[in-house]
Order: C-alpha cells, then structure tokens, then sequence
C-alpha cells in the first residue's frame, strides 16, 4: 500500500472516529447480549450518544435483558423502543434536560402520557427537577390509576409539591388501593388531602386535549 | 434513478399503508371551517368581515377528563398487577435520600441478590444478608438522583418485583421489574 | 344548505362552489384529502395527536386562504400549506412519538422482534426515519409515499428539483445503511 494510501486511510479513520461514524463497542455489553445483535444495540447506543440522549439508558436496558436470559432480537426491540421514547421525552422536557428527567419523562410515555402532559409538567415547574413528578405520573398508572386522572393528579401538585411531597403523595394512593380502593378514588381523596396541605389551587392549571 | 433493495421496497410499502386518525375529525374540521368568515373574493373584505360578525360564532369547549370521587365510581381496569405475595416487605427508604435499603422477605430462598441498573444488571454484585434467619435478606446501597429498575434474584434462578414498590410498567422480558425514584436535581 | 358534493366532482369545481358560499362542497375536498394528507402527516410528524392537529389547522387555512388558490391546482397548494404546518408543528416538538401501552400480547408480539415480524419492522422503520433530517424525510415521504413528481415537490416545498433529488438521494441511502444496520442478523 502506498505512503498516500495510507495516509488517506489514516485521515478517513480520524474524521469517522471523529465524527462518530464507526460504532463503538460497549465494552459492558461483550459477553452479556448475543453476538448476533451487539453490533445493532451498539449502533443504537451510538445513535443515543449522538443525539446527546441518556446511552446509560439503552445500555442498561439491555443488560436487563441479558441478566433475564432474553434473545437477542427482543433485547433489540427493547432498547430500539426505549430510544424513541428517550427522544420523544427529551423532545416534550426540552433540551436543557438532565438524564434522570429524560429517563423519567420516558416512563411517564411508556405509561400513556403526550408529549404534550411532559411540555405542560415542564411549564408548571420550571425550576424544579421533573424526574420524581413524571416517575410518579408512571407509578400512579402502574398500581391502576388512568392515565388521565394521574396526568390531571401530577399536573395539579406541580406548582407546590416538592419531590418529598410527591413521593408521598404516591405512597398514600398505593397504601389505599392495596386496602381495597378503587385507584380513582384513593388518588381523589389524596389529592385532596394533598391539596389542603399544600395550600394549593385542586383544579389543574390547563385541560388535558382529548 | 437507483435501483431500490428489497427493505427499502418494503419499508416504502409499509410507510404507504393508511394511517389511523381519530373518526370526528371531518367534524371538527367542518366546525372550525362554519366558524370561519367564508372565503369570498377580497375584493369586498369589509362586507365579509360585516356579514361574519353578524353570523355569531359557536363557542367550542374541549371535554376534560374529570376526577370521579363518589364512592360508588366504578372498578377501574388495574393495568398492572400489583403483587402482595408471601414475600412481601417493607417498603424502601426512598424519600429523597440518598442510601437506599432494599428489604425482602423470602423464607425459602438460600440465596437472594439483588439486581438493577445500579450495578449492570449483575446477579453477582450485590447479595442481600439474611437478617438473623428470620427470612428477611437486606442490603443498603447509595444511589444518586434518578429512576432505577431492579427486581430480586432468589436461589441465582427465580425473577420476584418488589412487592412493595412500583412495578416497572413494561414486561418486555418476562420476569417484572421494579423501579425506585430518587428525587433531586 | 349547499348542494350534495357529486362523486367524481373536480377539485376545480368543488372549489368554486365553496367559493360561491357552499361550505359543504368544501366537505367534499376534505373527504377527498383528509386520508393521504393525514398519512403524510403521520409519517412526517410521528405522532398521530400531532399530525391530526397539523391536517386539522391545513384545513381551516386552505378554507380561509381558498380565494388565493388556482381551482386547478388544489391538490398540490393543499399539500404546501400542510407541509409548512408539519415543518412549524415539527420545528416546535422536533419528532415525537406517542407510545400507548396495550395489552400484554400486543408488546409481547412487538417485543419478540424478527426481521420478517411486521410490527418490529414497522418499529425499525419509525426509528429510523427518526434519524434522518426532516427537510430529507420531507422530500423522501413526498416522492415515495406520497408519489408527487418533482414539479410538483417543487411546487409543494419551493425547493429546486435539484436540491429534491439530493434530498431523496441522501434519505435513501441513509434509511438503506440504517434498515440494514437493524434488521440483519
């Protein structure tokens, strides 16, 4: 190979490098998810990283797959998913957003939420971290609440609830359904409770599109 | 103009599909466009604007999805399973602080590790102790701010959620996992 | 009242009824468009919540503006204003994705991805028109979902039909190296 040919490669692998354009191995991921699919998950990954979205993410989603004895294929579906939603979050959170709001903000679409309900979360707190908020919007539908009631819930404490109040707030519901309520009915009469506390306004700031 | 490849074909064919949108959606349409000042020529904008005014608007009001707190409200679908098996436990410190204890109670289990984002997913990094024999396996690990999913691993072969937390609300691989938020910036 | 729109009525001629103060002829362009506009705008946007807004605030416009429009070309003016209600709408949220979760077989099925499963490979699809930029996806979606030809792209965007080929060019090569990035194997 010539001097030049050489050297041409040498200029092509430091802009690729450069530019992200050749994947990275993860090294986590080498002996954890199926040879078969790494070089696809580590393009997502990289896909991520790019974005300058939460690879951590992606990257622990995978290895949950892995550690449950998932196939390959499924691992793939899994974090291909969770990177749209990442984006979807990051997109709706805005782009100042830390990572823990971004995984947060994920969740809370996974569970139902728009894009939509995170912009209007974003709006109502502005100076607050999102991350407990849109975690318990997620929680909340995951022991039954409907999405729309936890939406109308987490959107009516944003303003004064701090990440304390929040968790409580969600433990109280998750405490009475496991007694018996229904989970609209456990969230009504907490939030209520939460509402006289925190000395806020019950009706939530702005409706819900249908 | 370049011959195409087979996924590229397909992923055309699919991208060509009909789409599904929401069914009153001509109405809504049709609603907005009746409230509208019709489209005549400008030569008369005046007149137009006159004859709109005088029409009167409809007044269109967006249906919110209300709060239903008689007792009498009807079962709501649960989405996700809420476990309260023989191993429950007490529920994780988690408000807000930073060192977390996890607690389970499995009074079958020789072993229990505990296995989550917070450390790769290894079923070998963080074994819980049992406290006294009493069937009750714990560990106490420091986590920074954010969410983590995790789930409990008994005798290195069955998958348990906590039963006290939060289920993480996809399945995609089977065994459920938990999640434990931990709030600040 | 207005008239029932005919089957087989022109565009030309249902805009000049709608122009002449017949507002449900302009049902009849709104039957008429309502389906391959929203694909377009599904497709382009990402989110159906967002693309039904976008075909909805398409519609109110071109009704207003209609006296502005050619009869004879209706078809590719209504594409313009939709296009630049996707590029605000899409400018504003960047792409988004609406993900509801349904039963437990629905993500079971989207879970166990094979590249001959339809829904993983719609999913692949999504993802990855989600990486290429939007002014590619446009071009791309206009020549080959929606089968306008370059003039009327042209027409459509205001871009050159030269500038549209590089665009359709770049979106085919990108989406053929990231469909085969994700579906081999």
């Amino acid at each position: 190979m010539s001097a030049r040919r050489v050297l041409g490669w040498c200029c092509f692998l430091f802009v690729a490098l450069a530019t992200g354009e050749l994947s990275a191995q993860e090294p986590r991921l080498v002996d954890r998810v199926p040879a078969a699919v790494r070089s696809q998950v580590d393009a997502v990954v990289d896909s991520a990283r790019a974005a300058g979205l939460p690879a951590e993410a992606l990257i622990d989603r995978a290895l949950e797959g892995a550690s449950k004895g998932a196939d390959g294929q499924r691992i793939l579906a899994a974090v291909r998913r969770l990177w749209l939603e990442l984006s979807a979050a990051r997109d709706a959170l805005g782009s100042g957003s830390t990572a823990a709001e971004v995984v947060a903000g994920a969740s809370a679409l996974r569970a139902g939420a728009t894009g939509g309900d995170l912009t209007h979360l974003r709006a109502q707190r502005p100076r607050q971290s999102l991350t407990v908020a849109a975690a318990v919007l997620a929680d909340l539908v995951a022991v039954g609440v409907p999405i729309d009631t936890a939406v109308i819930a987490v959107l009516a404490l944003a303003e004064d609830a701090d990440d304390t109040e929040y968790i409580a707030f969600r433990r109280n519901v998750e405490r009475d359904i496991a007694r018996g309520a229904s989970p609209v009915a456990a969230l009504g009469v907490r939030l209520d409770a939460a509402a006289e506390l925190l000395g806020t306004d019950r009706a939530p700031p702005s409706p819900r599109k249908p | 103009m370049a011959e195409r490849d087979d996924r590229l074909d397909r992923a055309i064919e699919l991208l060509r599909e009909p789409v599904s949108l929401r069914s009153d959606l001509e109405q809504r349409i049709m609603a907005e466009v009746e409230a509208a000042p019709p489209p005549r020529a400008w030569a008369r904008p005046l007149w137009s604007a006159l004859e709109w005014m005088r029409r009167g608007r409809p007044v269109t009001v967006s249906p919110l999805g209300g709060l239903a707190l008689a007792a009498g409200v009807a079962a709501i679908l649960v989405v996700g399973r809420w476990s309260v098996g023989p191993e429950r436990g007490p529920a994780a410190a988690e408000d807000g602080a930073s060192v977390v204890q996890f607690v389970i109670h499995a009074p079958a289990a020789r072993s229990v590790s505990l296995v989550g984002d917070f450390n790769d997913w290894s079923q070998q990094a963080t074994p819980m102790q049992e406290a006294r024999g009493a069937g009750v396996w714990t560990v106490t690990l420091p986590l920074d701010p954010g969410r983590y999913r995790y789930a409990f691993l008994l005798d290195e072969n069955t998958w348990v959620s906590d039963p006290s937390a939060p289920r993480a609300l996809d399945d995609e691989f089977g065994p459920p996992s938990s999640v434990v938020t931990i709030g600040g910036s | 009242m207005g008239m029932r729109v005919e089957e087989g009525e022109s565009d030309a001629a249902l805009v000049r009824r709608t122009l002449a103060g017949d507002s449900d002829a302009f049902t009849g362009l709104v039957r008429r468009y309502q389906d391959r506009l929203g694909r377009y705008a599904v497709r382009m946007l990402g989110e159906t919540a967002d693309a039904e807004e976008a075909l909805q605030d398409t519609f109110v416009r071109a009704y207003r503006s209609l006296a502005r429009c050619d009869p004879e070309r209706f078809g590719a003016w209504i594409y313009g204003i939709l296009v630049n209600r996707c590029r605000t709408l899409g400018a504003q949220r960047a792409r988004r994705r609406k993900l509801v979760v349904g039963d437990a077989s629905a993500v079971e099925r989207a879970s166990v991805a094979h590249s001959e499963d339809r829904e993983a490979w719609r999913e692949a699809i999504e993802w990855a028109l989600a990486q290429i930029s939007p002014a590619n996806r446009e071009a791309f979606l206009l020549k080959h979902v929606e089968d306008l030809s370059y003039d009327e792209m042209t027409e459509v965007t205001g871009a050159s039909v030269s500038a549209l080929k590089m665009r359709v060019s770049r979106a085919r090569e990108e989406l053929r190296r990231l469909l085969a990035e994700q579906t081999h194997g």
